[in-house]
């Protein structure tokens, strides 16, 4: 695949998503990636396009960076199928692309689902919001300070957005490259990565960075008290609840927006009785 | 609504979609859209704490396999937007949580009655591939415009509802919106620990 192939199929990556749809998902987002390399693939056979096509067309879907991977492969199976020889040959080739998008999209949607939206999302955001700490942006407090400067603003968000990009485009670029160029005993090139091991020493840190994170918080949350009143006691209460009913609803798969509104109607309803 | 809150919500619907239809860079994350959103209001204190609270709030929902979660993007802009007119930052955030539940909601129908449309596309482009570069356009800026419309109705609803009704609401209902807006960090943070767990290596 040519550097300016590859570019064109990175860029157009970023559309992968749109036109999303219950039906078909990625369907459209993936014939747009992709035509340009089909156009050059079927440059001497411009009739076979529409059929192409319609393969493309059909069902797809996966975790948006991991998809370069599939790109990559795709790609490198479509050129097969272009070349066949017979059409026993082409039929064989149709099979194998067939299988090819069915698991790969597969695979590289629960690979990047956990890596990308399950550990890196929640790392980056925990990052952030250590260095907005660290800077002296207390946003546990609801009386905010006038003025902040904007850098402060800038860094912290600054800081996540390129930890995760970093990361994100890195995939997404080189992911187009190993899965062309991979051999077929690696799976597509995702053997390449050791994703299991990423995934654990991320979550490792991310579980130190979390609960460091509480600490830090009711540290900041409390240390403008000298003695033990009662606002100290109500403050700690209401973090101590806070963080045991969270547990609770996590289990009972409630999500957290749920448990705030209900937290506004039941502290309506306190007031009021 | 003044300018600044209508330019808001126009930045609003951009970044949006970069949440599934264009770029996925995380612009239309809590952290990022709201103090860049703030730019737009002057107060970058407040889209640093609308931005961490949404993130937080959120964090245990993940796009996965069709999942749609509340847009972050939405909740941030429309708190923003109430908080510039006037409102307090406990009471616009309530709002902003609800009308991302809610645009969920709608962005969950969109989705179901696109595919009526595909059939037409995916002709089109059968017939002439080219095409699909003019789908793909014109699928970003309906999805603009939806989003914009939506944002735009549902800040303006609820800016109208509270400018209306501010000066009648109890201080005990200050008092308890207060209350659960101090709760949203530790609801938030004692969720990021669970989602940390170490199944496998």
């Amino acid at each position: 695949m040519t550097f300016s192939m590859r570019m064109q199929l990175f860029l157009r990556s970023f559309f992968l998503q749109t036109g999303w749809n219950y039906m078909k998902y990625q369907n459209i987002g993936l014939t747009f990636v992709m035509l340009p390399f089909l156009k050059q693939a079927y440059k001497d056979d411009k009739d076979a396009l529409p059929s192409v096509l319609q393969r493309y067309l059909e069902n797809f879907n996966t975790q948006p960076v991991m998809a370069s991977f599939c790109f990559g492969a795709l790609a490198r199976q479509e050129e097969a199928v272009a070349k066949a020889k017979s059409l026993t040959d082409f039929k064989e080739k149709v099979t194998e692309w067939t299988g090819i998008k069915r698991g790969l999209s597969i695979t590289t949607a629960s690979i990047g689902d956990r890596l990308f939206w399950g550990t890196l999302k929640p790392l980056t955001l925990l990052m952030a919001l250590f260095i907005w700490l660290m800077l002296g942006v207390n946003f546990f407090e609801i009386e905010l300070p006038a003025n902040t400067p904007l850098l402060y603003a800038a860094c912290a968000g600054g800081a996540a957005f390129f930890a995760f990009n970093a990361v994100a485009l890195f995939v997404k670029w080189e992911g187009l490259k190993i899965s062309y160029d991979a051999r077929e005993n690696t799976c597509f090139g995702l053997t390449r990565f050791d994703w299991n091991k990423t995934i654990y020493n991320a979550k490792r840190i991310g579980i130190v960075l979390a609960v460091g994170m509480i600490l830090f918080g009711v540290y900041h949350y409390l240390k403008g008290f000298e003695d033990v009143d009662v606002h100290f006691v109500t403050r700690a209460a209401i973090v101590l609840f806070f963080v045991m009913i969270s547990f609770v609803t996590r289990k009972l798969r409630i999500p957290n927006m749920y448990l705030y509104l209900a937290a506004v109607v039941i502290f309506n309803l306190v007031c009021y009785l | 609504m003044t300018p600044e809150v209508f330019m808001l919500c126009v930045f609003a619907a951009l970044l949006e979609l970069d949440t599934t239809y264009a770029f996925q860079l995380t612009f239309s994350r809590g952290i990022i859209a709201a103090p860049l959103m703030s730019l737009i209001t002057g107060d970058v204190m407040a889209g640093i704490q609308i931005g961490v609270f949404t993130e937080l709030i959120f964090a245990d929902v993940s796009p996965l396999g069709g999942i749609l979660p509340p847009s972050a993007v939405v909740c941030s802009a429309v708190s923003l937007a109430l908080n510039a007119m006037g409102i307090d930052l406990y009471f616009a955030f309530f709002f902003g949580v609800t009308g991302s539940i809610l645009f969920s909601v709608a962005e969950k129908f969109m989705r179901k009655n696109r595919f009526k449309w595909l059939v037409f596309w995916e002709r089109k482009i059968l017939q002439k591939p080219n095409t699909v570069n003019r789908t793909v356009a014109l699928a970003l800026a309906t999805s603009f415009l939806m989003n914009f419309i939506l944002i735009f109705i549902f800040t303006w609803l609820c800016g109208k509802l509270m400018l209306t009704l501010l000066p009648y609401i109890p201080m005990k209902a200050h008092f308890a919106c207060k209350f659960a807006y101090m709760a949203v960090p530790w609801i938030g943070l004692a969720t990021l620990v669970p989602a940390f767990r170490l199944k496998a290596r």
